[in-house]
């Protein structure tokens, strides 16, 4: 695994004249570096997951299954809830809980608004404008060919209740993820009734994608290390991009047919067994004891809110 | 277009799911049925292989880049089912370890990208290539447009599934609970990212890893590809007979769209007017039955005069070249 990081040199970004960027200009990165970029976050993503679940915390003691169940029941709770002081009271519990299993504060924020949420705020800010949401206008913005345009109390209810919402779900998500090993989580899976085959998928396919990915980081390595300046057009880079889907699909399908061989040579008949059953202790009742008593508190304080 | 929890309500986000249970179980079976104990390894690198390509960046004009969702390209490598399956776990691998796309909004995602996407595109793609040879360009063509279709079809699923969420799910004033625009604003700012940017990319990856494979790996295009000929043998048509086949086929369109000219008011400019010394035609003022039927009349009009006109020129060619193996003959026989 060690392999599929890229060299920080080829990660790191182009800089200008000045590393702040006020003169100077500061040129954009191509395809190769955000593809060698990806591929080295998903590895450095995966390897910090690991690393967090086997801390020791509240979360991390929980029986994976439990913790799935529960967090899968807080989702669809954070789906009906329609208030925004109760989903921000949920959020507020969610980062109590990540304070509770080892996790940096900041490091959870930031790893939860850094996308989703600031994107989805970008999306839903037109629905708070009178053109999109009518209502009475609390924030004008101006005239258009004569008629008010301004921000509506609807609006931007309807904005804060989305983005406080994709907020919570994704805080609940990256909790169960980043404390439970992916093992685990994906044995779990068979507590919400996937198919055996399915889980065993799951498992050789995240297995399998590190393989894959460092052949991706090998082929942009080289592509990099070939390159002697800089590439006009898009023409070469996009027949470049297919060759190596292309190769590297035929690096997967050769890879499937040796997986399946060891597989046989092993005792593979088609049926899939679990060594180690995971058993729910007193800890994990009262784990979800304490969801199901939040999902009920929330519930009710949002059908009183109205 | 992966959509992330919160944006959708958990009524549609339950019904999604359901609906693609009754999929994946008939995808697997299927699939199964096929490649058998293989099911597990050549799914699961399939799945890598499809999370890969999403992550592949493809540079588009003005220094930027985009990505592919994969899943026609998958579809045509490893058959629809296949790429319904392989999908579905890398969008599963993608939301539950790296929070792309909603777990909640999981059987939605799996209905655009896994399940609409690959089977609209393999569809496209089936009756753009037709039974042309796994080298013959038309084919990469072919998977190129599935790819734009497959999708386009699926962004309008997405804009679809978020434009109805304000009709259906909102406050008693009127507040929308979930994604707040309606169909007349998702439909459009859907269509305009994925019609012309995202859907190039997707035209591009595909068709260029297709294009890839016939000169580079011909045997990966064979494993969904049995029964195709690698090259044009003597029953696939030739390069004149697909030509004259272009131009019929370009004729009778012609010939179909001639009613069209029905809508332009007036006369055509310096037509002269009916009228004259011949009143005894059969298609008198391209129609037929006093005036009536006007549209069946020009398109008759339009077929018979295609084929009085071919068979005038047919003519004229049999006659010229009778008479050129004629002097031909009377040459040899003067040298002998």
């Amino acid at each position: 695994m060690t392999a599929a990081s890229a060299p920080d040199w080829l990660l790191r970004e182009e800089v200008g004249l000045c590393p702040c960027g006020c003169v100077g200009r500061r040129s954009r990165r191509g395809f190769v570096e955000k593809t060698l970029t990806g591929g080295a976050d998903v590895v450095r993503q995966a390897l910090f997951s690991e690393d967090i679940s086997s801390r020791r915390g509240l979360l991390q003691s929980i029986e994976p299954r439990v913790k799935l169940l529960t967090m899968l029941a807080l989702l669809i709770a954070a789906a009906f809830v329609r208030h925004v002081p109760v989903l921000l009271a949920l959020y507020g519990a969610t980062l109590v809980l990540a304070v509770c299993s080892s996790l940096r504060l900041s490091f959870f924020v930031r790893r939860v608004w850094l996308f989703v949420p600031l994107f989805t705020g970008l999306v839903v800010a037109p629905a708070a404008l009178n053109l999109v949401t009518p209502g009475p206008i609390v924030v004008p913005l101006g005239t258009w060919f004569g008629h008010p345009v301004g921000l509506t109390r609807p609006g931007l209810e309807a904005a804060a209740v989305i983005v406080s919402r994709v907020a919570l779900s994704i805080s609940l998500v990256v909790l169960l993820t980043l404390t439970t090993p992916w093992n685990r989580l994906l044995a779990a899976l068979r507590a919400v009734f996937v198919p055996r085959v399915f889980v065993q998928v799951l498992g050789m396919t995240y297995r399998y994608l590190f393989h894959l990915v460092t052949g991706v980081g090998e082929m942009y390595t080289a592509r990099t290390a070939r390159t002697v300046r800089r590439e006009r057009g898009v023409v070469p880079g996009r027949a470049f991009v297919a060759a190596t889907a292309g190769a590297l699909f035929g690096k997967a399908h050769a890879l499937s047919e040796e997986v399946h061989l060891a597989m046989v040579a092993r005792g593979y008949t088609g049926s899939t067994r679990v060594l180690r059953p995971l058993r729910p202790r007193v800890v994990d009742a009262a784990w979800a004891a304490a969801c199901l008593a939040v999902i009920i508190t929330a519930v009710g304080v949002d059908h009183v809110f109205g | 277009m992966h959509i992330p929890d919160g944006y959708l309500s958990p009524q549609t986000c339950g019904a999604f799911g359901a609906a693609m249970v009754p999929v994946w179980a008939g995808a697997a079976r299927r699939v199964r049925r096929v490649v058998r104990s293989r099911f597990v390894p050549l799914i699961a690198v399939g799945a890598a292989y499809c999370f890969l390509v999403m992550m592949f960046n493809v540079p588009i004009p003005d220094g930027t880049t985009a990505h592919a969702v994969g899943a026609v390209l998958v579809a045509v490598l490893l058959g629809p089912w296949a790429a319904v399956i392989a999908v579905s776990i890398a969008l599963g691998i993608q939301a539950l370890f790296f929070g792309d796309g909603g777990v909640l909004a999981f059987g939605v995602n799996c209905f655009n990208m896994a399940f609409v996407m690959p089977l609209v595109g393999y569809a496209v793609y089936r009756v753009s290539a037709g039974r042309v040879a796994l080298t013959a360009p038309r084919r990469a063509v072919a998977a190129g447009i599935g790819g734009y279709v497959g999708l386009n079809a699926a962004a309008l699923c997405a804009a679809i599934e978020f434009g109805v969420q304000p009709s259906l799910f909102h406050r008693a004033d009127g507040t929308p609970l979930y994604a707040p625009f309606h169909l007349a604003q998702t439909i459009p700012a859907m269509a305009l990212a994925h019609l012309t940017v995202a859907g190039a990319v997707e035209l591009a990856l595909t068709a260029g890893v297709i294009a890839y494979l016939q000169r580079a790996n011909l045997p990966l295009l064979r494993i969904n590809h049995r029964g195709i000929p690698d090259t044009d043998d003597g029953s696939a048509p030739t390069r004149t007979a697909r030509r004259a086949r272009g131009i019929a086929i370009g004729i009778a369109v012609m010939v179909v769209l001639t009613p069209l000219g029905l809508l332009a008011p007036g006369r055509a400019f310096g037509e002269a007017p009916r009228g004259g010394f011949w009143r005894h035609a059969l298609l008198d003022g391209y129609g037929f039955g006093g005036g009536r039927n006007h549209v069946v009349g020009y398109v008759v009009s339009a077929a018979v005069g295609v084929v009085l006109i071919g068979a005038v020129v047919l003519a004229t060619v049999a006659l010229v070249r009778a008479g050129e193996r004629r002097r031909v003959r009377a040459g040899e026989g003067a040298r002998a």
